[in-house]
């Protein structure tokens, strides 16, 4: 028995109100890419769909003095569209145009993808690499900051409470990095990622800062902090390197499935990171 | 479950509905319109098959929840050509054989139709990209690409 019901707050406070009014049913309902598939295949029965895809506070691609911020309900097509993302975050611009194909990203919210939790989500990864703060909110906790390196939980499963809405993503552009994002999958378009990565390094004489994101290839999209503390005041030398990513396997722990084994997973990302660095250092 | 009235514009036609909450913008058209060129392939937005247009926009027609469809201007392809007439990009897919068995077919077009709304004139590379959501089971893409191509520079000369 699938038991619905759908419900249009007419602003935020409303959506706010619902959300803590049906609490464990309830469900906030944007582009629907991963709610209508969950319904279909009946992995969701019991639900308040709570539509927030029209909330003026959840939408637009802003400068806000150092920081850019994201509406929640921003769409993947709509980050490609916008200047600000193409100009100061070509790294979130790479990422949205790798992400699923040109039909899915007209529905699909950078919200969404977060919320949903999945490990292999694909707006995670040059979040992170940002250093992307989430901006929560729900009527029991009112409004939250939360770095978006601490938002993962498990598979599925992040820090928000139930009734708690994301409001706003938002980073600073690092304009002193260079930065690179790179997506495996088995075909270009609608590729679930078997690994996705993006590193980011400020270079002086040695490597200055670094950081590194990683999607699919543990429990959750996380951040590489051990390789980047290693790598901060390094010099860009080969066995550095090679170092470097014999840490950041330690980091990591992917899963064997239907799209690579956990060995196989394990290479790749060598092969990625290394890929990566040296992407990064023919950039100058 | 409570129903949800909504307005919509499909192919347009204005229509006033009650969907149920967890109803597919898919079912709305094939159940409650019969508009059965729009097709069910997996049901989970990702084959493509299922492609319409919202507000000008291409959308897997099964991740549209339908209430959301309230205000929306819906194009399928039964509103892709006018009357007896086919759209150029229907005659140009007639032309190159741009199909086998047809299923994909609708999706094709309008995920096409969508690609020529915003870049009339598209590269090869323009049109693989904006089709590439849209899976052909007989592999026969290179006719559509063909087609599409084709269908451009006709569309240039009205």
């Amino acid at each position: 028995m699938i038991n619905c019901e759908y419900l249009k707050p007419v602003d935020l406070q409303e959506a706010l109100k619902f959300a803590s009014q049906f609490a464990d049913r309830a469900r906030f309902a944007a582009g629907c890419t991963n709610i209508l598939p969950d319904i279909h295949t009946g992995k969701l029965r019991d639900c308040v769909l709570i539509d927030i895809s029209d909330l003026k506070e959840l939408t637009g691609i802003n400068r806000e003095d150092d920081f850019i911020s994201l509406g929640s309900a921003t769409t993947v097509a709509e980050l490609l569209n916008s200047e600000i993302i193409r100009n100061e975050a070509p790294v979130l611009w790479e990422a949205a145009s790798r992400f699923a194909d040109p039909v899915v990203r007209n529905r699909a919210t950078v919200g969404g993808n977060l919320a949903y939790g999945s490990p292999a989500s694909d707006m995670s990864v040059p979040l992170l690499v940002l250093d992307a703060t989430v901006l929560v909110q729900s009527m029991e906790k009112g409004i939250r900051e939360i770095p978006l390196r601490n938002f993962f939980v498990g598979p599925g499963k992040t820090v928000l409470s139930p009734s708690e809405v994301i409001l706003r993503i938002k980073f600073e552009p690092l304009s002193d990095f260079k930065f690179y994002y790179t997506k495996f999958g088995k075909r270009n378009a609608m590729a679930i990622s078997i690994a996705s990565l993006a590193v980011g390094i400020k270079l002086g004489k040695a490597i200055e800062e670094a950081r590194i994101a990683l999607g699919a290839l543990a429990p959750i999209p996380l951040r590489a902090l051990r390789t980047e503390e290693f790598l901060t005041g390094k010099p860009v030398q080969t066995e550095i390197l090679e170092k470097a990513s014999e840490i950041l396997l330690s980091e990591i722990n992917p899963i064997s499935d239907i799209r690579g084994s956990k060995e196989y997973r394990l290479e790749l990302t060598r092969a990625l990171f290394l890929r990566a660095v040296n992407n990064i250092l023919s950039l100058k | 479950m409570e129903k949800v009235k909504i307005k919509l514009t499909v192919n347009a036609r204005e229509y006033e509905l009650e969907v149920y909450p967890n109803q597919r913008l898919l079912d709305v058209l094939r159940e409650n319109l019969h508009l059965t060129g729009t097709k069910e392939g997996c049901g989970i937005g990702e084959c493509g098959a299922c492609t319409v247009l919202i507000n000008g926009d291409a959308v897997n027609s099964c991740l549209v929840l339908a209430p959301q469809a309230d205000g929306k201007e819906v194009v399928t392809v039964e509103g892709l050509g006018q009357g007896e007439n086919l759209h150029p990009l229907q005659e140009a897919f007639i032309k190159h054989f741009a199909f086998q068995c047809g299923f994909c077919t609708p999706g094709m077009l309008m995920a096409a139709k969508a690609l020529l709304l915003k870049i009339p004139d598209p590269t090869e590379e323009d049109i693989r990209k904006w089709l590439s959501g849209v899976l052909c089971r007989c592999t026969g893409y290179q006719q559509i690409i063909d087609a599409v191509k084709e269908a451009a520079e006709e569309m240039k000369k009205c």
